[in-house]
């Protein structure tokens, strides 16, 4: 090629550079306007949904609402009659909170320990089976859940409860509610915890092996303690909706009209049960009251996630 | 390690590599090695990429063991015993030959906690003793100065530097008899590989040193006798001082004045 072939091509070579670059620049702020544009709907929802149902759940106790609330009575009250005009949504916050952590209490430490089987013990293809099956249960939709705890589960607590001389109302009980929650939540943390053991660096098990500890030893003091945040991660997934499922609970907690429920045969009342059952049968403050009841659940689930995050940061730190 | 098995002549050394081979499936990765490795020396394992020099590293505390279709053939003596006999614990094994990795591997827990794991693993609760063992390994480790007063911070908010120094404090912690070095410093900068080099010269007293290296002048710099290995070949092993400045083998030669590599 001569000096002035060279030339030649360079020129060209910058004048197409330039055009590709002018091109590149408006795709590159395209782009960067729908990701923006992505960013503030998601923001939007959780504004919109929050500002929506707290506007309706606030208005019942102002003065101006036909027949209001006494917020004091609400947020205390340990009686829900909506025939009464009575709502007391205190000892429902307790069952939720009952239900909630011991089905976590159940579900969390197998799924742990279930994760730890898949990823690190299982021969490869029963690890592959064990993940479908926890993907399956996982992709089970809430109202087959409800069904089968209305029809199994709850044959299973009335028996139990025959054992120690209690009655039940046909099974639907606190107990079978916990039962229920628990395994629903149970290949939510599973998946999550999954994730987390596979993402731990392959030396930290070589490290700890080198240092003349057993598998097992391996296994719980460095692989789980490595995987922590994933495994708080899937119990703020799991408690989540331990705290949020309400079809299925509704079919078989029973909708006790007072409490806080101790007895585990007794009927319970949880925070979404309320909200769900005879929605569409009510209107007026019977129906705007249910509103107030949704607030109450998002600042609990808001409070959970708090509390795990800090006691997970205070784990971390080792402080 | 109390049985005898086999008894070999000479005690001077950490171990005795007889005619032994490895292979990885297939490859023939290891080929009749047979060595002496002097104890409470540092021997440096140099060599090309794939010669096999980490591979035999790994032997010594059976970490091989790990790797599946991993076969050895011929023995390795540690103090008369054979250490892939079936009497060998092999977690008796790896407390009395510890390991350092390339990468720096803390547990992500706290200082004291990763320097008390072994000990921990191996039943020691009194923590007094646990106390006592963790300030010694880390100032034997040279790290002591640095971490005394946080001790309960967490290990991955070191330095890399400080993160390797905290490996080699967590395998002294156990006290064992030699400690493997898998390329301890190729992934920290220049001023903590001094750090680390000096260290090991400090250790060679009490410990015998196993170091794998790229660096030439990092073997030549810490250690008192050299291996070269080439394709699975152990090529030349010597006083280190000779392997640099007057080697038997030609392809020593060569690989040393970086004809290649």
């Amino acid at each position: 090629m001569t000096t002035e072939q060279q030339n030649k091509s360079k020129t060209l070579i910058r004048e197409r550079s330039a055009k590709r670059r002018s091109l590149y620049k408006s795709v590159d702020r395209t782009m960067q306007f729908i990701f923006r544009l992505c960013g503030l709907i998601a923001a939007l929802m959780i504004i919109l949904i929050v500002f929506f149902v707290a506007a309706r759940g606030i208005q019942v106790f102002l003065p101006g609402y036909e027949n209001p609330v006494s917020l004091g009575e609400f947020l205390t009250g340990m009686r829900w009659r909506s025939d009464q005009g009575v709502y007391g949504v205190l000892f429902i916050v307790i069952n939720t909170i009952i239900t909630a952590f011991f089905a976590g209490l159940i579900a969390f430490p197998l799924s742990v320990l279930s994760a730890l089987m898949i990823v690190k013990i299982a021969p490869k293809r029963l690890s592959n089976a064990l993940t479908t099956v926890v993907e399956l249960l996982a992709a089970i939709p809430s109202v087959v859940y409800g069904v089968f705890a209305s029809g199994a589960i709850t044959d299973i607590v009335e028996k139990i409860a025959g054992w120690f001389n209690y009655t039940t109302f046909g099974g639907n009980s606190m107990l079978a509610v916990i039962l229920l929650l628990a395994i629903m939540i149970y290949p939510t943390i599973t998946s999550m915890a999954v994730v987390a053991i596979r993402a731990v660096p392959e030396s930290h098990e070589l490290g700890s092996l080198a240092l003349g500890a057993s598998r097992t030893q391996t296994n719980f003091k460095v692989v789980l303690s490595s995987a922590k945040s994933g495994i708080f991660a899937g119990l703020i997934l799991g408690l989540g909706r331990a705290f949020g499922e309400a079809t299925a609970v509704s079919m078989v907690a029973g909708n006790a009209f007072v409490g806080p429920t101790w007895n585990p045969f007794d009927l319970t009342r949880t925070l979404t049960t309320t909200m769900l059952s005879g929605l569409h049968e009510t209107v007026g403050v019977d129906y705007d009251v249910r509103f107030s009841v949704g607030i109450v659940l998002m600042i609990i689930i808001l409070i959970t996630n708090l509390a795990i995050n800090a006691l997970r940061k205070k784990m971390e730190s080792g402080d | 390690m109390t049985q005898q098995i086999q008894v070999k002549t000479d005690n001077d050394n950490a171990f005795d590599i007889r005619e032994f081979d490895l292979y990885y499936t297939d490859f023939h990765a290891l080929k009749k090695i047979n060595m002496e490795i002097p104890l409470n020396k540092v021997t440096a394992f140099i060599g090309p990429s794939g010669c096999g020099k980490s591979t035999l590293l790994r032997c010594f505390n059976r970490m091989n063991d790990l790797i599946e279709g991993v076969r050895t053939e011929g023995e390795i003596y540690h103090h008369d015993i054979e250490i892939h006999s079936k009497e060998v614990d092999v977690v008796q094994l790896r407390t009395d030959v510890g390991m350092v990795f390339q990468q720096p591997n803390p547990f992500p827990m706290s200082i004291y906690d990763n320097v008390a794991y072994g000990l921990r693993c191996q039943g020691v609760r009194d923590r007094k003793i646990l106390d006592e063992v963790v300030e010694t390994s880390l100032k034997q480790a040279a790290l002591w100065d640095e971490v005394k007063d946080h001790l309960n911070r967490n290990a991955t908010k070191l330095s890399g530097g400080q993160q390797q120094r905290l490996c080699i404090a967590r395998a002294i912690s156990l006290t064992p008899e030699v400690i493997l070095m898998d390329e301890p410093t190729s992934a920290l900068d220049p001023i903590a590989t001094n750090k680390i080099e000096d260290l090991i010269t400090e250790l060679k007293e009490s410990y015998t040193i196993i170091i794998v290296t790229h660096s030439m002048s990092q073997a030549a710099r810490v250690s008192d006798m050299t291996a070269f290995f080439l394709l699975g070949d152990m090529i030349e092993f010597d006083v280190t001082e000779k392997v640099f400045h007057n080697p038997r083998d030609k392809r020593t030669e060569d690989y040393i004045s970086g004809k290649f590599g």
